[in-house]
Parts: structure tokens; sequence; C-alpha cells
């Protein structure tokens, strides 16, 4: 595993084709009135190009070559996004949010988050992208609405995505430029000590007052402190002992904000019935 | 503990997540594809967090991703019953039906070209019905000749 670029910060040139082959491509690809297949076409190979583009930032500021399993589900996931936000129907939107989902969960796998990306799949996947699709079905007029053919300002729209995306990306190599030079290989035990160990004094300023308030939650945050791995085969463990040990007054505060949203749906939904049946009943 | 290499390539999976994201709720005008743009943004910055939350080993991030999936959760239960209270108002999935709410100073959005309806009409699997003998008798080709 040798090195695979010795700069650190991305050609600028190379970055200012990529954004501008993404704008191009973007505003290729929105609904719009003047439409045509050959235009279509020519925006989705924009568009491969852009992200090959950008992938070649990523090469100079990292190596994204190396990891195939995270270069096949981060292309999954960003070529799902893009249809999602490029399809005309909103049914075949969804089930490309679905696959985007599906990458997403496969980058957080490999970055070592086993609970987020299996709940990635669950939660959204399984229950906010399926109300979607319920709702969807209820409201989707027949045939493919015309509102769904056109986009407000998509030249606009596409310049502006285009441009925060090249910012971000310049902002993304500055931030690795600045770091040790370690590309392409794992921070040795010791190497990631020391790294922790620079953080440490307001960790442990922190697991100090928890120490003081509770010896049983300054167990329960043991795993949290530094030099403690990650990623080891107990995350789920850990996470659990994190959120339910330091967070738990949050947990509390988004269990009752899951039972207001509840009873806040349901309330909108049948104050609207009611008053329909109010008004039958007075015609009648 | 994940390198600093992986860390910039998370981040730009993220970043570009959330730029796609932005780009669709600015333009698309269909409800249900404008929350479909944010809940992309969401896992732009989902991902993004994770990756911070691995390269310090230190598990808030991940805290903090477990709550933004809570509130997406909400979000969308309570948007999609306002999204299909406008639909019964309006009998459209359209934002700009509702642009009388808009400023005053605002021009009128007007389509003043709509483009052609070019859906193409599907040509649907054929599916063969079962518990139909086939053409011809082909039970005497499976008997032997001689035994």
């Amino acid at each position: 595993m040798d090195p695979v670029s010795t700069t650190a910060a991305p050609s600028g040139l190379l970055l200012a084709g990529s954004v501008a082959s993404l704008a191009a491509a973007l505003w290729l690809l929105l609904p719009k009135a003047s439409d045509t297949v050959a235009s279509r076409r020519l925006g989705f190979l924009l568009g491969a190009v852009a992200l090959s583009g950008f992938a070649a930032t990523g090469r100079s500021l990292g190596c994204v070559g190396e990891d195939a399993v995270f270069l096949t589900v981060a292309g999954i996931a960003v070529i799902s996004g893009l249809a999602t936000i490029v399809t005309r129907s909103p049914v075949y939107s969804a089930i490309w949010f679905a696959m985007t989902l599906a990458g997403v969960s496969g980058v957080l796998l490999v970055l070592g988050a086993q609970f987020l990306g299996v709940a990635t799949i669950v939660v959204y996947a399984g229950a906010i992208l399926v109300m979607f699709l319920f709702v969807l079905m209820l409201a989707q007029p027949s045939g493919m609405a015309p509102y769904d053919r056109v986009s407000n300002e998509p030249m606009l729209a596409a310049a502006a995505g285009a441009v925060l995306l090249g910012l971000l990306t310049l902002s993304i190599g500055r931030l690795s430029a600045a770091e040790p030079p370690a590309c392409c290989r794992m921070p040795s035990r010791a190497q990631a000590v020391a790294a922790a160990s620079v953080v440490a004094p307001s960790t442990d300023a922190a697991s100090k007052d928890d120490a003081s308030k509770d010896d049983e939650s300054a167990t329960l945050i043991a795993p949290a402190q530094p030099g403690g791995d990650t990623g080891d085969a107990n995350e789920v463990a850990h996470l659990g002992a994190e959120l339910f040990g330091r967070h738990l007054f949050a947990v509390e505060v988004a269990g009752v904000l899951l039972l207001v949203a509840l009873v806040g749906a349901i309330a909108v939904v049948s104050r609207g019935e009611a008053t329909e049946t109010d008004h039958r009943r007075e015609g009648r | 503990m994940i390198p600093a290499t992986m860390l910039t390539n998370a981040l730009l999976v993220g970043a570009v997540l959330f730029c796609l994201g932005l780009v669709g709720i600015l333009t698309r005008r269909n409800l249900i594809v404008m929350f479909l743009s944010a809940e992309l943004m969401l896992q732009g910055v989902s991902v993004t967090l994770v990756a911070w939350s691995r390269y310090h080993g230190d598990w808030g991030g991940q805290v903090l991703v477990v709550f933004v999936l809570t509130v997406a959760a909400c979000e969308a239960a309570v948007a999609l019953v306002f999204v299909l209270q406008a639909f019964a108002r309006t009998g459209r999935l359209d934002a700009s039906a509702w642009q009388a709410l808009r400023e005053e100073s605002l021009p009128r959005v007007i389509d003043h070209e709509l483009p052609a309806d070019d859906r193409v009409v599907p040509t649907w699997p054929h599916l063969s019905p079962a518990g139909v003998l086939p053409e011809g008798d082909d039970s005497r080709s499976l008997e032997r000749d001689h035994v």
C-alpha cells in the first residue's frame, strides 16, 4: 500500500471541472419543459464525468480506490441519490431513495457503525419510506402530473448545489491537508492512543464530573473513554450504554416527541374529518 | 477508530448526498419528492456525523444520529398528514398550488410551457396462465421405447 498522491489538497482545475460538469448535468437531468432524450443522455454522461471527477478529487484527498467495498456502496448511494431527485415519477423517486438508503447503510457498516447501519434499513426503508409510498398511492393522481415534469429554477439551483459541493470538497481537502500525512495506512495503536490523549483532558473532566455525580453512570460510560476502540464486537452494547447512560434524558425527550407527533398527526386528521361531517349534517 | 483517509472519503459522500438533497428540495415541485430530498439531506448529515464519531472514537455522533432517526420519523408522520390534507383540498401534490401564501412582492409562478407527456406506455410482462396443458401431447416423449 503505497501513497496514492503526495499532494493532499485537491487540484483546483479538477475540482472546478467537476463542479461545472455537475451543475450542467443536474440542469440537464432535472425536469424541464425543453427536455429531449438526447439532453437526458448527455446529462447522464456529464453526471458520470462529474462523479468520477469528485471521486478523483477524493482520491487525491485520501485513497478512494483502496477500499472496493466502500467505493461500491458509496457509488450506489450517490447515483441513487442523483436518480431520486431527477426522476419524473415520484414512485420511482421513492424507490431510488430506498436504494440510497441501502448504499448509506453500507457506508455506515464500512465505517463500523453496525447498529446505525441496520437501523437505517429498518427505520428508514422499513417504516418511513413505506409511509411515503402509502401517501403516494393515496394521493397520486393517475398518470404523470404536469408539475412533475417541470421544476423551479433548475439552472440556479443546480449551480448553487454544485458550488456548495465544491466548497465542501475544498474544506475537506484543507482538513486532510492540515493533518499529518498518514495516507493509506491504518494508524497504529500507539498513534491512536496518542491522538486520543490530545482530547483527553476535557473528556476526563467530564467523566470526573459524572463520577462525582453517580458512580454507576461512570461505569456505564466507561467504554467511551479515550483509548477504548469503538470498532469492537460489542459496538451495539457500548452504544446502548452511552445512549442510556449519559443521554438518558434525551432518550426520554425523544420518546415524548414521538408521542406528541403521533397524537398530533391523529388530531389533525380526525379534526378535518369531524368538520366535514358537521358540514354534511348542517347541509341536511 | 478509522484512518483519516476513510474520514475524508465518508465526508465527501455525505457532502454529495447533502448537496443533491439541497438541489432536489429547491427545484422539485412535488411535495413528496421535496420531503424525500429533505430525507436525503438528513442521510448526508448522518454519514458525516458517524464518520466524525468513528474518527474521534467518541460515541456522541452516533447517539446524535439515533436522535436524527427519531426526529425524521416524527417529521415524516406529521408532514405526511399535512401533505394529505393539502391534497384533499387541492387535488394536487403541487407546491405551487399554495402560492397564494407567498409574499406580496413575489411574482406568481405560471407554467408557460408544459413539456409534452412523453410517457412511454409500459410493456407489462406476459404471464402464462397456470394449469393449462401445452400444445401437443408431450406425455409420450417421456416414455421409454424399450425397457
